[in-house]
C-alpha cells in the first residue's frame, strides 16, 4: 500500500497542503465515532455514512470559518444527530448487537473460555439494554472518551445531570454483572 | 452508604476538582469498602468497552444484503474497467509487501491499539480518552509499508490510488478538498479481484476566527 505519498500520474499536487492534519483528525476519531454508531443501533454501513457524513460537515464548518474549539464534541454531536435522524432504525439501542449475533469474543480463547466470554456478555448485555436511553448515550460517549462537559454539550443537557446519570448508570451495570 | 460513593465514579474519570479529587484518595486510603467500589466500577467499565468493541466487530462481520453485494460487484467492475482505461501507469507494490505488513501488525504500537481497555484489579485512575488507540501520525520520511492504515483490510496485496474528486465527477459535484482512495486487490492470477472506493478528505482551509 502506497499511501497518499505514492508517486501518481494524477495531478495531486494540490492535494496535500494540510492533508496530515486532516488525515490525523480523521484516523483519531473514525472509529470511536463507528464505535458510538454501531452501539446506538445503526448498521456497520449506517455508521460508515453518518460519519463520512460528519466529516464533510466538519470540513464545511471549518472552510466557513466556524469555530476550532472541541472539533471532537462538535463531530460527535453532528453524528448524535445524525444517527437521530435515522430514528427508526436508531430505535433497536443495543438490540442490534443481540446475544445471538455476538461474535466478538477472541478467537484465540479456548473453547471454555470463549463460552464464558460470551455468558458474560450476554449478562452485560441484558443489563445495559435496562439502561434508559439517556444512561446508555452517556456510558457510549463516556467510553469514547469524551469529557463529562463534552457529553452534555453532544445530548444537550447539564454537565451535573451527565455526572449523576454516569454514576447510576455504572452501578446498575456493577450491580447487575455482580462486579 | 459511605458519603464519598456518590463521587467515586467522577474521581475514577478524572472530573473532580483537585482539591475533591485530593480528598477521595485520602479517603481511599482508609476506605476498603470504597476501595472494593472503585475496582469493580473500573472492572465494569473496562467490560463495557470491550462488549462495544464486541459490538462493533460484530456489526461488521454481517455482510451487506445480496442485492447490495450484486451492485456493489457490478460498480467494482465498472470503476475498474474506468481505471485501466483512465490511468497511464499504476503503482504495483513490491512482493516483500506481505512480510513488511506482518512486521507492522506485530508492532508493539498496533498491539497496544488493539487491545482492549484494560481491567485489572489494581486501581488504575486512567480517564478513557488516554485508554483510546493511540493516534498513528504518519511519517513524511517513512516508506509506504510503514504508513499502513490499521483498519485496512489484512487481505492480499492491495495498490492504492489516490483519485482527484475531479476527475470522476463533474466540476462542483464533490465538495473542495474530497478525493477517493480506490484500494485494489490483486488475485494470485494477476486478474483484479477486489475493488473499493472510499472519499477522503484531503484539506482543511483553517481560517482564525480573530479579525
Amino acid at each position: 500500500m502506497s499511501g497518499d505519498a505514492a508517486p501518481l500520474a494524477l495531478p495531486l499536487s494540490r492535494l496535500s497542503t494540510g492533508a496530515c492534519e486532516a488525515t490525523t483528525l480523521y484516523r483519531e476519531l473514525r472509529k470511536p465515532l463507528l464505535r458510538y454508531l454501531v452501539c446506538l443501533g445503526l448498521s456497520s454501513d449506517e455508521a460508515q455514512d453518518v460519519v463520512q457524513d460528519a466529516f464533510l460537515s466538519l470540513h464545511r464548518h471549518l472552510a466557513s470559518g466556524g469555530s476550532q474549539e472541541n472539533i471532537r464534541g462538535w463531530l460527535f454531536r453532528v453524528a448524535h444527530n445524525q444517527a437521530r435522524n435515522r430514528q427508526n432504525r436508531y430505535d433497536r439501542n443495543f438490540s442490534a448487537a443481540s446475544d445471538s449475533e455476538m461474535d466478538g469474543v477472541s478467537h484465540e480463547a479456548t473453547p471454555e473460555r470463549a463460552v464464558l466470554e460470551k455468558e458474560k456478555f450476554q449478562q452485560l448485555g441484558k443489563a445495559i439494554r435496562l439502561l434508559t436511553v439517556s444512561e446508555r448515550e452517556c456510558l457510549l460517549l463516556r467510553a469514547s472518551g469524551l469529557r463529562y462537559r463534552e457529553i452534555g454539550e453532544v445530548l444537550g443537557i447539564a454537565t451535573s445531570t451527565v455526572n449523576d446519570t454516569v454514576d447510576r448508570a455504572i452501578k446498575k451495570l456493577a450491580e447487575k454483572c455482580n462486579v | 452508604m459511605c458519603e464519598f460513593s456518590g463521587k467515586l465514579i467522577a474521581w475514577l474519570d478524572c472530573e473532580l476538582p483537585a482539591e475533591e479529587a485530593a480528598e477521595v484518595e485520602r479517603h481511599l486510603e482508609s476506605c476498603a469498602e470504597c476501595r472494593s467500589c472503585v475496582e469493580a466500577y473500573n472492572r465494569v467499565s473496562g467490560e463495557f468497552d470491550a462488549y462495544c468493541d464486541a459490538a462493533m466487530a460484530s456489526s461488521a462481520g454481517r455482510g451487506a444484503p445480496r442485492w447490495a453485494q450484486v451492485a456493489a460487484a457490478a460498480g467494482a467492475v465498472a470503476a475498474l474497467v474506468v481505471l485501466f482505461f483512465a490511468m497511464p501507469r499504476t503503482r504495483v507494490e513490491p512482493p516483500a509487501f506481505h512480510a513488511q505488513q506482518a512486521e507492522v501488525a506485530a508492532s508493539p504500537a498496533i498491539v497496544a491499539a488493539a487491545a482492549p481497555a484494560s481491567v485489572s484489579p489494581t486501581i488504575q485512575r486512567v480517564h478513557r480518552r488516554q485508554a483510546i488507540a493511540p493516534v498513528q501520525i504518519q511519517d513524511a520520511n517513512a516508506t509506504p509499508a510503514q504508513n499502513q492504515n490499521a483498519y485496512l483490510p489484512p487481505d492480499g496485496p492491495m495498490i492504492q490510488i489516490a483519485i482527484p474528486a475531479d476527475e470522476m465527477f463533474p466540476p462542483g459535484a464533490v465538495p473542495e478538498g474530497i478525493h477517493f482512495v480506490a484500494d485494489l486487490t490483486i488475485a494470485a492470477d494477476g486478474s483484479a479481484a477486489r475493488l473499493r472506493l472510499r472519499p477522503r478528505l484531503t484539506s482543511f482551509e483553517r481560517r482564525t476566527t480573530q479579525p
